[in-house]
């Protein structure tokens, strides 16, 4: 079949900076959530802010993951890294969040890059391993230095002053939050578009393939690594003014197994998908108040019956009832 | 450090490891058979302790009858994994098979904790008792049963591979999947009874555990052991794994004694990050080699 190729509408789709696709859409979306404050109360504010910073997670973790095709089981201690470094930071060395939190998100990048290292020549089953190699090891300092971290207690971290401002009540913070997410899914939107986002699918689909195009596979990797580590070391950051309060048992593997169930359950390689499940999967144990017990049970046949039965999750759903022809659809037979 | 001390951490470094020799065994076949890893695994010794303690508490069984009947359970519900879960997905992506397996182990680890919570049981075994004096060393019969019970276990998995029609065509589908189909050899009752055989080993090795640590849901973190054991052996033998499972032990055991409990935590993943960068293969494990 000859195919025409529509060379205006690549342009378009290449574009940058990006213009979404539905770009009333995302405006009316970020309209509601700027008015979020002025009729939720602070539950549902942190509730909120929750769910933006693991949009924020889900979509590093997805360029890694669902773009990259490198499994990470480590991706809640990036997290631990810029949370800890951002406020020790604030608390020991008395720097501005406004500087504490980039170089907490730095930090983390750092190490991604650093375990990058391993993922250049090692893939699928064994960087899992080596990940959770990594997670422990994470988990374990953190817990056995507890004149620097705290310990299995845990570090209480103040509400900051920003540029003269305190950040006091819940809608300053929420705002903050709010930018730096719309911030990140800007970036990491743009990321996916890019030369290096198709230089991430391209290693996903064949390694070699993608090397004999001219594209280094081991500096992609690293790439991926540290972008995704950067993204969750950032969330961390946000996490710790956030709740206020940081221990290692937040940054365990259950955490790291809830961040790829965002990205498998919304959709892989789609960031769109990554909003979808981070939100949904953010709003569930929400719903679940009344049997806390189960929430982990039911996250985990969430992840297993998508894995099973959706392979591309709520976005593969998203699209397949967007193309159907409905007046085909035959509801009642 | 005198010789006699020596010698007693050479002990519960070995039962220490035979521990994981055997998380290491049950990860080692399936992965051989059928080239999945399970994740769950450290999950089947959850799930064999608590069955076990089911039938121990609830039926009144002797200890001699529960572990057989415990190790069937297992094996069965092994089977069960492996028709429902990974048949479906086998040809999926390697992430969608590591994360399967995860979730499985998620969905019995918070199933056990809905139904017992948090709480540290105990199990009764008939041969815990006061330490044996050999000498100098002291030994607790407790571990000279997991040694006892893993030597058997090494010895009869030998022999089931070397010398049974069955074993052997295991092995062939080890080998070559395609290659034994030709041959006329059942590769999916092959990849079943694997999956049945390292459920039963990994509740055995949950079972051997109990009277020592007692019950509780965190039980399945020996997996992470046993995951390095069977990465110092190479993940492709089944002798590699045993090997690499008795030198964690006794790495750790020493580790712990010279420098103190943080550096004995840090070890085993240290070693495993080591050994994945530099020697992937393990000690014991031989490079696969792929046309492209």
């Amino acid at each position: 079949m000859a195919s025409r190729v529509d060379i205006a509408a690549i342009h378009r789709r290449l574009a940058f900076p990006a213009i979404p696709k539905h770009l009333a859409l995302s405006a009316a979306l970020i309209a509601v959530l700027t008015l979020v404050p002025l009729a939720a109360g602070s539950y549902h504010i942190y509730l909120i802010e929750l769910a933006l910073l693991n949009v924020i997670v889900a979509i590093g973790l997805n360029l890694l993951t669902g773009n990259c095709g490198q499994i990470s089981l480590c991706h809640a201690s990036f997290m631990a890294i810029g949370a800890y470094t951002t406020a020790l930071l604030m608390t020991r060395a008395g720097l501005s969040y406004l500087v504490a939190l980039p170089v907490g998100a730095a930090a983390a990048a750092l190490l991604g890059a650093g375990l990058g290292f391993p993922a250049r020549r090692l893939s699928g089953l064994y960087l899992a391993l080596v990940t959770l190699g990594f997670l422990e090891i994470v988990q374990i300092a953190i817990e056995e230095s507890p004149d620097l971290t705290g310990g299995i207690r845990g570090l209480s971290v103040p509400r900051p002053h920003i540029l003269g401002f305190h950040l006091k009540s819940d809608a300053s913070v929420y705002y903050l939050v709010l930018a730096i997410t719309v911030a990140a899914v800007t970036v990491g939107a743009n990321l996916q578009r890019s030369r290096f986002g198709r230089a991430f699918d391209a290693i996903r689909q064949s390694s070699f393939a993608a090397q004999s195009l001219g594209i280094p596979p081991g500096q992609i990797k690293l790439l991926a690594f540290s972008v995704a580590a950067g993204f969750a070391g950032l969330a961390g950051g946000l996490f710790t003014i956030v709740v206020g309060f940081i221990d290692p048992t937040e940054f365990g593997i259950s955490a790291s197994l809830r961040h790829i169930t965002f990205i498998v359950v919304g959709g892989l390689g789609s960031v769109v998908g990554s909003i979808l499940g981070a939100v949904a999967l953010t709003a569930l144990p929400e719903l679940l108040r009344g049997a806390k017990e189960y929430s982990d049970l039911v996250y985990g046949a969430i992840l297993l019956g998508t894995l099973l039965f959706m392979p591309r999750g709520l976005k593969g759903l998203w699209d397949t009832l967007a193309k159907l022809d409905w007046r085909r659809v035959k509801i009642w037979p | 450090m005198s010789w006699q001390i020596a010698l007693q951490l050479a002990f519960s470094g070995l039962s220490v490891g035979s521990i994981y020799a055997l998380v290491a065994l049950a990860l080692v076949i399936p992965f051989k058979a059928s080239g999945v890893l399970n994740f769950a695994q450290g999950e089947m010794a959850t799930l064999g302790a608590y069955i076990g303690l089911a039938l121990a508490t609830n039926f009144g069984l002797p200890f001699l009858v529960m572990v057989p009947l415990t190790l069937l359970v297992a094996a069965g519900f092994g089977v069960l994994m492996e028709r429902l879960v990974v048949r479906p997905i086998i040809a999926a992506p390697e992430f969608t098979v590591v994360i399967a397996t995860f979730a499985v182990g998620v969905i019995i680890k918070s199933a056990v904790r809905v139904q017992w919570q948090d709480n540290l049981f105990t199990l009764d075994a008939p041969y815990v008792g006061a330490p044996i004096a050999l000498g100098p060393v002291r030994l607790n019969p407790a571990y000279l049963v997991i040694i006892a019970a893993t030597l058997s276990v090494v010895g009869l998995l030998t022999l089931f591979f070397a010398n049974t029609k069955f074993g052997k065509a295991m092995r062939a589908v080890a080998i070559d999947q395609n290659a034994a189909r030709l041959m006329g050899i059942g590769v999916g009752s092959v990849f079943m009874s694997a999956w049945a055989l390292a459920a039963a080993i990994g509740a055995l090795a949950g079972l051997l555990l109990a009277p020592i640590i007692g019950i509780t849901p965190e039980i399945g973190h020996l997996i992470l052991k046993g995951l390095v054991a069977a990465v110092i052996g190479g993940f492709t033998s089944l002798g590699g794994a045993v090997a690499g499972g008795l030198l964690l032990g006794l790495l750790e055991t020493y580790a712990g004694a010279f420098f103190g409990a943080t550096f004995k935590n840090i070890v085993p993943f240290c070693i495993l990050i080591a050994i994945l960068l530099y020697k992937p293969h393990g000690l014991f494990g031989t490079a696969a080699v792929k046309r492209v």
